[in-house]
């Protein structure tokens, strides 16, 4: 063969392999809604479509299956818990954007050196930076650590004492948790669309007398509608499929959410209370995947709903006061409602940072005493309880997750990038998908893994690995694309203009220059893996934490626990509180850390260019 | 399709005769251009179409072996695009269309089958904007060859070291060869870029504006260069410059809207245009 025609069968097998990369998304989306169909199919039979769905009664020692009272308490429990996170998240994003200062100016004209240096030093952080940091880290802290705080701190801490029959767990504490835990969704999402909108709304307000208040809120925060009602529904999207926090604070009994104390039980914490004990084959694990589906249409029907946001109404507001000359100006003098909204902006920006170090506060006062070497590292020959098989665990998900969706991710985001015509029909319909795939609750993930790929490989590291791969691979087409966007056309240009191959370019001069997008990718997914619980329960097992040992935990074809898995054992057998603290820590430590490596990164990079 | 052997490795060595006689020596021949002509590029009734929108009108030019081709004209008029057809990095553009013949080493280039990496292997292209790869300099060198099949170090070597010799740097390179190519200065890497143009043996250069982003330094050095180099390869260049084109430049030609409106000896066009049109664009652009 000729080397022009091996290289024409080399670029056009590559295209093919893409592609195939890029439609995996719409087969995952489908294989998911299909198997869970197929599952849910007897007990919807059995049941009745409509008896299940509007039957008020769960008890699956009689059969009797209907979960309206439990899709009222994810209803309600989402509105509120939207209502309270999306007000302080919005806030907080338009205090970061507008009010939030670069540094801190303090002064300090005393004799003392050190305070001296410490003043100088403090003087020199980016307040930004921080600020985005502690957003990201809020975002990176695995459930099972905010199900935790709420339980002891929110719920034991204060609630109790509200709460007439000394309970405090039930539809309030539900909601404050899941707030604080969409935040950070909320806040960054609301933070991009304040920040895409033109600065000449902004300047224009200013110029024609607006105070900073009246412009933001008046002009510039109704330009950014539609990103923030995007940035809302993804909350409300979030707050739907969370399950390990919730099942901590919510009480776990089918009631009608009738009051903030009483106790209730979402779609979400009921399959994931019950799957454990679940007959295979059984008309109950049938009723829950029914209610698995359920939960799907749901989350389907809120993530699809993004779409619909009409993009033209961006805007439209802001600029037509910028547009109206003379009589139709917008201007009063100095509105009073501005000025108390950037009030409502810091307050909100406060009870989010105060959030984040009460959680920090509250692990690392618990955890720190109860970390040791033994406890850490101690293996089987240690009598105590030992993270050491987590370790390996969590290890082992990591590396087969990513050997396996590291190929498949960067090859989706090659073709999106490289091949696909921009804005064509079939890259849309595969963004939408990529899209819907990374809105899919984790326990939803579980359940299709417990379908397919337990019933493949048995409950093993092996299953739990090819669950997450469908979980992080949105995170990693996305990133990965975003920084091939990046990659100069001069690039390209230059090494096609050498005679190189388009496959070629892409493999030696694209990707390496899309390294580091690609190693955030992967930093990210890590994060995602080690803070996943819900997908993991079913599909990678969730080990007594008596049973789990090192020996059983180098072999990936067994069942293992990951760390957070292990930190829901803890709590959930309620013997080793101690343990679950200093695991939290662990947990937190590792969070941090690789929020840390991203920052990096990317500063490496924009300083770069 | 027997278009292209891989053997064509180093064949730049030597000037020009030696080549030849290579060539002669050898019958199978490195690839299939043939570059024994007198003109290097051959441009028939050439138009060029963005969707829509014309772009090139009917052009006929012919560049002869060895010189320098100056190709003037205000913004818009279409030299980006034509410099762009004659190693068909235009294929990339969505909605493209060219109608005409582009004749090159005894071959239209947009008949089908022709294999566009021996294409763009003879006419080797550089940018307005430096744009070395963010690998070494080395690196940066070694990627066409590399692309053609050469992994030998020592083969490797010898082709960065005459391939930036060539673009009269190795002096200034030879110790930073593993340097990122990204901390040279613009002109430096805008010379990287020729250099690394030339390693893999081009018969021909492209340069659309190549020194419109340099400082006069560092434009005199390219223009050096250029002088040097045509002794091997025919140079090919877009220039907004006046003086370059008139200094450098053996033949000149002058577009508008599209169309060739001139073509002729750089001194001819200069002191004597035969177009009203080329007249007013001079001497504007002079005075
Ligand atoms: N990719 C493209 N798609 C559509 N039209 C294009 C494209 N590239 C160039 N054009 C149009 O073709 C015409 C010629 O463009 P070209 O870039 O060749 O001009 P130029 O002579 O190089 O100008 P300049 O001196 O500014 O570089 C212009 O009208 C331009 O708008
Ligand atoms: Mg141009």
């Amino acid at each position: 063969m000729t080397k022009a025609s091996s290289t024409k069968v080399k670029d056009t097998s590559a295209k093919v392999l893409f592609i195939v990369c890029a439609c995996l998304s719409i087969l995952a989306v489908f294989g998911i809604i299909c198997y869970i169909l197929a599952a849910s199919i007897p007990a919807f039979r059995e049941v009745g479509f409509f008896q299940f769905l509007f039957g008020t009664r769960w008890n699956h020692n009689t059969d009797t299956y209907g979960i309206l009272a439990m899709l009222c308490s994810t209803l309600v429990v989402t509105v509120l818990a939207v209502i309270l996170g999306g007000v302080i998240g919005v806030f907080t994003a338009i205090f970061m954007v507008f009010w939030c200062p670069d540094r801190f100016h303090l002064r300090y004209s005393g004799p003392n050196k050190f305070v001296q240096k410490m003043v100088a030093w403090l003087n020199k952080i980016n307040l930004r930076t921080i600020f985005d940091q502690i957003i990201k880290l809020l975002a990176g802290i695995p459930s099972v650590i905010y199900g935790y705080f709420g339980i002891i701190v929110l719920v034991q801490g204060g609630l109790v004492y509200m709460d007439p029959n000394y309970r405090g767990y039930g539809v309030l504490a539900t909601c404050i948790v899941l707030a604080i835990m969409i935040i950070p969704t909320i806040t960054s999402l609301t933070k991009n669309a304040l920040e895409a909108v033109p600065a000449q709304y902004f300047e224009g307000a200013l110029a024609m007398g607006n105070t900073k208040a009246q412009a933001v809120f008046r002009v510039v925060f109704p330009a950014a509608r539609s990103g923030i009602i995007s940035a809302l529904i993804l909350g409300i999207g979030r707050a739907v499929g969370e399950t390990m926090a919730v099942q901590m604070v919510a009480g776990g009994m089918v009631n009608f959410p009738t009051g903030l104390f009483i106790p209730i039980c979402p779609l979400t914490v009921k399959i994931n209370m019950e799957m454990g004990e679940v007959v295979p084959g059984s008309l109950h694990e049938s009723a829950l995947m029914a209610t698995g589906f359920v939960l799907l249409v749901l989350v389907l029907i809120i993530t699809l709903s993004v779409n619909f946001v009409p993009k033209e109404f961006k805007g439209k507001k802001g600029t037509r006061v910028l547009q109206g000359g003379g009589e139709n100006v917008v201007y009063r003098k100095k509105g009073l409602i501005p000025e108390i909204l950037k009030y409502c902006g810091m307050v909100c920006a406060g009870i989010v940072v105060i959030s984040l170090a009460a959680i920090i506060l509250f692990i690392c006062i618990n955890g720190i005493p109860n970390i040791s070497w033994n406890f850490l590292f101690g293996g089987d020959g240690y009598e105590g309880h030992s993270l050491a098989p987590a370790f390996l665990t969590t290890f082992y998900v990591i590396i087969f997750t990513l050997i396996i969706a590291l190929p498949l991710g960067i090859g989706a985001a090659i073709f999106l990038n490289e091949y696909a015509k921009p804005g064509s029909k079939f890259v849309k319909v595969i963004r939408t998908f990529i899209d819907t795939l990374s809105g899919v609750p984790s326990i939803v993930f579980g359940l299709f893994g417990y379908l397919l790929f337990v019933q493949i490989f048995g409950r093993s590291v092996f299953a739990g690995a090819f669950t997450m791969v469908l979980v992080i691979l949105p995170t990693i087409i996305r990133s990965t694309e975003e920084a091939l966007r990046a990659v100069p056309m001069e690039l390209r240009e230059a090494s096609y203009g050498l005679g190189a191959s388009k496959i070629r370019t892409i493999f030696k001069v694209v990707l390496p220059s899309a390294f580091p997008g690609i190693a955030t990718a992967i930093v990210l997914s890590v994060g995602r893996i080690i803070s996943e619980s819900a997908a993991l329960i079913y599909t990678a097992g969730m080990m007594a934490v008596a049973s789990s040992s090192v020996s059983s935990a180098i072999d990936p074809t067994n069942a293992g626990s990951t760390l957070t898995v292990f930190m829901y054992s803890f709590f959930a057998e309620g013997l080793a509180y101690e343990e679950a603290y200093a695991t939290a820590f662990v947990l937190l430590v590792i969070t941090f850390v690789l929020n840390l490596i991203v920052y990096f990164i990317q500063k490496r990079v924009k300083k770069k260019r | 399709m027997n278009i292209f052997k891989k053997k064509e490795a180093a064949q730049t060595e030597g000037t020009a005769e030696e080549s030849k006689q290579k060539k002669e020596k050898k019958p199978v021949t490195l690839d299939i251009f043939d570059f024994s002509g007198d003109n290097a590029i051959t441009v028939r009734d050439l138009d060029l179409f963005y969707g829509e929108f014309q772009a090139l009108k009917k052009i006929n030019m012919e560049m002869p072996k060895y010189q320098i081709t100056a190709m003037i004209g205000p913004s818009g008029c279409g030299k980006s695009t034509l410099i762009k057809t004659l190693n068909r990095m235009n294929d990339l553009v969505e909605g493209c269309r060219v109608v005409g013949e582009i004749i090159i080493g005894g071959l239209n280039i947009y008949d089908r089958g022709v294999d566009l990496s021996a294409l763009r292997k003879n006419v080797g292209m550089v940018f307005q904007k430096p744009n070395p790869f963010p690998m070494s300099v080395y690196d940066n060198i070694a990627y066409g060859p590399r692309t053609f099949g050469i992994r030998k170090k020592g083969e490797l070597d010898e082709i960065v070291e005459r391939s930036l010799k060539q673009a009269a740097m190795w002096d200034e390179l030879k110790d930073r060869l593993n340097k990122s190519a990204l901390g040279l200065s613009g002109g430096q890497q805008q010379r990287l870029c020729i250099a690394r143009a030339l390693a893999v043996g081009p018969q021909i250069l492209l340069m659309d504006e190549p020194t419109s982003a340099l400082d006069p330094i560092s434009t005199g050095k390219i223009e050096e260069l250029c002088e040097e180099l045509k002794k091997d390869v025919t140079i090919v260049m877009v220039t907004h410059n006046m003086q370059q084109a008139a200094r450098i430049s053996d033949k000149t030609a002058f577009f508008l809207l599209g169309e060739m409106i001139e073509m002729g000896d750089t001194e001819q066009v200069f002191s004597e245009p035969k177009h009203p049109e080329t007249e007013r664009y001079i001497t504007g652009r002079f005075g």
